[in-house]
């Protein structure tokens, strides 16, 4: 231990243990707004991100239409496995959105100060990756067109969804997350935006911005209910995160097929959601801090604790690959031992070793505070969980539908080229709309930012006041709503 | 509406100038601040945000109409199956909380507009773009006759800039 102590401490010099709640390289407000606005400043290099996000669009696009001239037999789809990558990539998505949910809505109840300078981007990465992963149903249909029979309406044959389907769940639960999401974010941006309408010299975007803003002044009127609403956004957010992704589980658990039919579902769909949603979180974050130089506000230690999040979702996702091991062998069910055997040993053990490599073997080396503290370690790694996630939804769904019970039944899947350019797409469409946002709205709260901020003060040091609430600087983390 | 409005840049001086406002009872004083602050929630002494209210009626309305549609379209369309019942509550209870969250939520930005009074068309009066960024300010609505005093006291207190407004 003697010998361990001073490395922590020399690792440690940088960001003292409190540091993820105060940003001690930000001495006023008006430097808190200068830059971050500054990093609204369009570059060549954020043109040549989004011409490839839009050609990566434009290849997924015409590999659509494709599909919707030829049919879906073009997409690999063929008895018996009829879900393939598209529900696979629906589930990554849903998943990748709900890591922005946890950190701005679950860590604001917790008051985990660390969340204060990512949870915009995260925010924006929920939003887009839902979005994303809506168009994945569609895509799946043979007549996109007719999408809108899944929306509870009277039409004209008087014939409503069946609510005890869960696709229908489905439809509910990722439309809610969707509109409240996109709440949040919205509800968030308005004091931002009133910043941006009052630093604004162009007047037509002045005038757009003041109509974005709803004419915000930044009065105590608004702030005390912006607090209170905020504040039941957030709780009305966090039993959604849980639910949404339980529902999206339900639409196996609800299906007798080996491998699917099992309890173990909601929890092990939502701690995997928020671990790949972290994963996407670096992926994207840790290029942000560095491009609009801002390592002074997402810190070391704001990695760190992220990191220890990731570490902690990992232990529970392989917590749970193995207790699937252990309910097929407890089970004594032949077919559910002899599904699982294939899983790892037989036709698809790539995808799952794969899937067991990057999702439980890879993230513990987070064990190493050296390690969690290294950028380019992160970075790769999250890449790493990406993958390894995609391919955990990909074991649970097509050796399922490949070996289910009776073995006539029993066959391949492989990817066509049509799969992976319209997954190719989803990753384009999704970055087309992260990188439109990062230069038009500010990538990071500054209305937040400003909280964990000393304010200048008259006099150095304040007196408590009677009711024992002080005058004093940077002690907020985040703002306790009354 | 005519005032005065005070720009200050420390946040202490823009408490002691509200908390001697509130005690001479002069006009009706508006708050501005780049971020929230409690120690202006502590000088202002101002209640509860009603905004709760319209959570609660929101999520509640959410739930009841999430629960009846589904109910309702067993009973219009019934789907008979020996020995299960034609409305299952377990699986409406999915329907029954998503519209809860959805209704509750969409309520509750309902309840911040009408409350904080956005949108709002015009924000010339009593405001300076200085209030998004750095300064903290102070409007006071009061009449003629109290307007010195409020000069007075806004200066008095380290504003920066005092200005009448109307």
């Amino acid at each position: 231990m003697s010998t361990m102590a001073p490395d922590r401490i020399e690792l440690r010099r940088d960001n003292t243990a409190t540091a993820d709640v105060q940003l001690p390289a930000v001495k006023s407000y008006t430097q808190a707004t200068d830059e971050i606005l500054d990093t609204l400043r369009v570059t060549k290099a954020w043109f040549a991100g989004l011409g490839v996000a839009v050609l990566c669009l434009l290849i997924g696009g015409t590999a659509w239409a494709y599909q919707i001239y030829m049919g879906l037999g073009v997409a690999g789809y063929r008895p018996p496995v009829m879900w393939g990558v598209y529900i696979i990539t629906f589930v990554f998505w849903i998943g990748i959105g709900h890591a922005g949910t946890l950190i701005s809505a679950i860590l604001y109840l917790f008051r985990a100060g660390f969340r204060t300078t990512i949870y915009r981007c995260a925010e924006a990465m929920t939003v887009f990756a839902v979005m994303t992963a809506g168009l994945f149903p569609i895509l799946h249909l043979g007549r996109p067109w007719k999408f809108f029979w899944l929306i509870p309406y009277p039409h004209w044959r008087l014939i409503w969804p069946q609510f005890k389907s869960p696709l229908v769940w489905d439809v509910f639960a990722v439309l809610t997350y969707l509109t409240v999401s996109a709440t949040f974010l919205f509800i968030g941006l308005i004091p931002d935006i009133a910043v941006l309408r009052d630093r604004e010299t162009n007047p037509v975007r002045k005038q757009i911005f003041g109509v974005l803003s709803f004419g915000w002044r930044n009065s105590d009127r608004e702030w005390r209910h912006f607090a209170r609403a905020y504040l039941f956004l957030a709780a009305f957010s966090t039993p959604l995160v849980l639910s949404v992704h339980s529902v999206v589980s339900f639409d196996f658990a609800m299906a007798n097929l080996p491998g699917w039919h099992t309890t173990i579902f909601p929890p092990y769909f939502v701690a995997g959601a928020i671990f790949s949603g972290m994963g996407m979180v670096f992926t994207i974050i840790i290029p942000v801090r560095r491009w609009f130089k801002l390592k002074h506000y997402v810190t070391i230690n704001v990695l760190d604790a992220g990191a220890k999040l990731c570490l902690f979702t990992s232990l529970v996702v392989g917590c749970a690959y193995l207790t699937e091991f252990f309910i097929a062998w407890y089970s004594g069910s032949e077919v559910e031992q002899s599904y699982f055997w294939n899983r790892v040993f037989g036709q698809w053990w790539w995808a799952a070793w794969i899937m067991l490599t990057c999702n439980a073997i890879l993230p513990l080396l987070l064990f190493s505070q050296r390690l969690r503290r290294n950028t380019t370690f992160l970075f790769t790694l999250s890449i790493f969980i990406n993958l390894g996630m995609w391919y955990e939804r990909f074991v649970i769904i097509v050796p399922s539908m490949s070996h289910e019970f009776e073995p006539w039944k029993w066959g391949p899947y492989a990817p066509t080229y049509i799969d992976w350019a319209i997954l190719l797409g989803s990753f384009g469409w999704f970055s087309m709309w992260f990188l439109l946002f990062i230069k038009q709205l500010p990538v990071l709260a500054i209305a937040e930012v400003k909280e964990i901020v000393p304010p200048r003060m008259r006099h150095a040091h304040a007196e408590p006041d009677p009711e024992g609430h002080s005058i004093a600087p940077g002690l907020i983390g985040s703002y306790e709503v009354r | 509406m005519r005032g005065i409005v005070g720009v200050f840049p420390e946040l202490d001086a823009t408490v002691e100038a509200v908390a001697e406002l509130k005690k001479l009872r002069v006009g009706d004083v508006t708050v501005y601040s780049p971020t929230p602050r409690h120690e202006l929630d502590d000088v202002l002494k101002q209640g509860p945000s009603v905004v709760r209210v319209y959570t609660l009626i929101g999520a509640l309305a959410g739930v009841t109409f999430g629960y009846w549609i589904p109910i309702w379209v067993s009973d219009y369309w019934p789907l008979v199956v020996g020995g299960k019942p034609i409305a299952s509550w377990v699986p409406y209870t999915i329907i029954g909380f998503e519209l809860m969250v959805l209704i509750g939520s969409l309520a509750t930005v309902l309840g911040l507009f009408v409350n904080a009074r956005i949108p709002r068309i015009t924000q010339t009066v009593g405001y300076d773009p200085r209030f998004s960024d750095g300064s903290f300010g102070i409007w006071v609505e009061c009449r003629p006759d109290e307007q010195e005093t409020v000069r007075r006291v806004l200066a008095a207190n380290g504003a920066a800039e005092v200005r009448d407004e109307r």
